[in-house]
């Protein structure tokens, strides 16, 4: 079942490489929005989500803050990354303590071919979502499925993983730009 | 993108009453408009505090509903301002409820956004519950600058439209929120509005390049 697969797969990872499609459908299952783009996770904290269409967007956790950089609004914003983790299941992966950790984790059955395990957050009041659950198609995890507190349900299908992959320099770090206001604490 | 049009401070007067005649036609044929909606990205930022995320607005008559979706989880809010006053959902320890919409928000999120005002200024009109405004506009006639309530606008516009022109970014700052500076910056992706065709673009065929 899904605990196996995620067992199997989170053994010996220390760092993924792939990319995604995401979709955001409303309350009433209309989809509103679909991007795509990289997404990179390294234990025990770093992670580098990367918007490529419908416009650029990057956010990347360096291990202490995590910043959140709009080209189009020039813009970025800086959150200490404790808060952030709570939102963002996909770096609990790599580090299997915090999974347990902050989330009460049940297996959820067979459903598109996957099998699933639903994420609960321990601490319902700081998350930002009601729900997360993890697909799982041959010990690979493929798609990722959060509600969050509006009913606003986003789906993250991944294409299949690099694991382990040697990260370029700087991955995870970020420095803003000149030209850009940079705002929030941490 | 094109930087925003040249606004120069003042058009010539001749021009600038053609300018001033084509705000106005503009402000009636989209005061018509009682059902419209925008969908974009919005940046707030008020002495060094704010975020950005995405933006969902949907006006019906005096009231309007204002989603917004910050990034990766998509953790959002809902505000709902009517008449008889705002409610916020999706922010802990929600939902609140108040009179003054802008409070609400500031009190809950953090986030200053001037939000009755935003629904005129963000489709380039004059809020009408605001106080008297001062507008700027570009060679091309279209509103570069508008200062109202103490905020500063400025403008960028699509290259051609046909029916009514709707901005396609607006830069919104202000030194007077209680004393600090607050900024809003709105890239609109999509609007949904079905104004009446307004009068074409006057002095558009002798005029220069458009801004935008």
């Amino acid at each position: 079942g899904a605990r196996e697969d995620m067992a199997s797969f989170t053994r010996g990872l220390k760092g993924l490489d792939g990319e995604f499609t995401q979709r955001v459908f409303d309350a009433n299952g209309k989809l509103k929005e679909t991007s795509t783009g990289k997404v990179a996770v390294s234990a025990p904290r770093q992670f580098r989500w990367e918007y490529l269409t419908p416009y650029p967007q990057l956010i990347v956790a360096d291990g202490r803050t995590v910043w959140i950089y709009d080209p189009d609004l020039a813009q970025v914003t800086r959150r200490p990354q404790g808060v952030e983790e709570q939102n963002n299941p996909l770096g609990a992966l790599v580090d299997p303590s915090r999974l347990d950790a902050q989330f009460t984790v049940t297996e959820a059955g067979q459903a598109d071919g996957l099998s699933w395990l639903t994420l609960s957050p321990k601490d319902a009041a700081d998350a930002s979502f009601s729900s997360a659950r993890l697909g799982f198609r041959g010990g690979a995890l493929a798609r990722m499925s959060i509600v969050d507190t509006l009913g606003q349900r986003t789906e993250i299908e991944f294409s299949p993983w690099t694991r382990n992959p040697g990260f370029a320099k700087g991955t995870f770090s970020y420095t803003p730009p000149e030209d850009v206001d940079v705002i929030g604490e941490g | 993108c094109a930087g925003m049009p040249k606004a120069q401070r003042g058009l010539p007067p001749a021009e600038r009453a053609v300018a001033e005649a084509h705000q106005q036609a503009r402000e009636d044929a989209l005061r018509a408009v009682t059902d419209w909606s925008l969908s974009g990205r919005v940046a707030v930022s008020m002495a060094g505090q704010g975020g950005s995320g995405r933006l969902e607005w949907r006006q019906q008559g005096d009231r309007f509903d204002i989603q917004l979706s910050a990034p990766v989880t998509r953790q959002s809010w809902r505000l709902a301002v009517g008449p008889d006053g705002a409610r916020l959902d999706g922010v802990e320890g929600g939902p609140w409820t108040g009179r003054d919409a802008d409070l609400l928000l500031y009190e809950a999120t953090g986030w200053y956004l001037p939000v009755s005002a935003l629904a005129d200024w963000a489709r380039g009109l004059r809020a009408t519950a605001g106080g008297p405004a001062g507008e700027v506009y570009a060679a091309d006639g279209r509103l570069a600058v508008l200062e109202q309530d103490g905020w500063h606008i400025e403008y960028a516009w699509p290259e051609a439209a046909d029916g009514v022109d709707l901005p396609r970014r607006i830069d919104a700052r202000s030194d007077g929120v209680d004393g600090r500076q607050a900024r809003v910056r709105l890239v609109v992706d999509q609007w949904q509005v079905d104004a009446p065709r307004a009068a074409a673009l006057p002095g558009s065929e002798g005029a220069g390049g458009g801004g935008g």
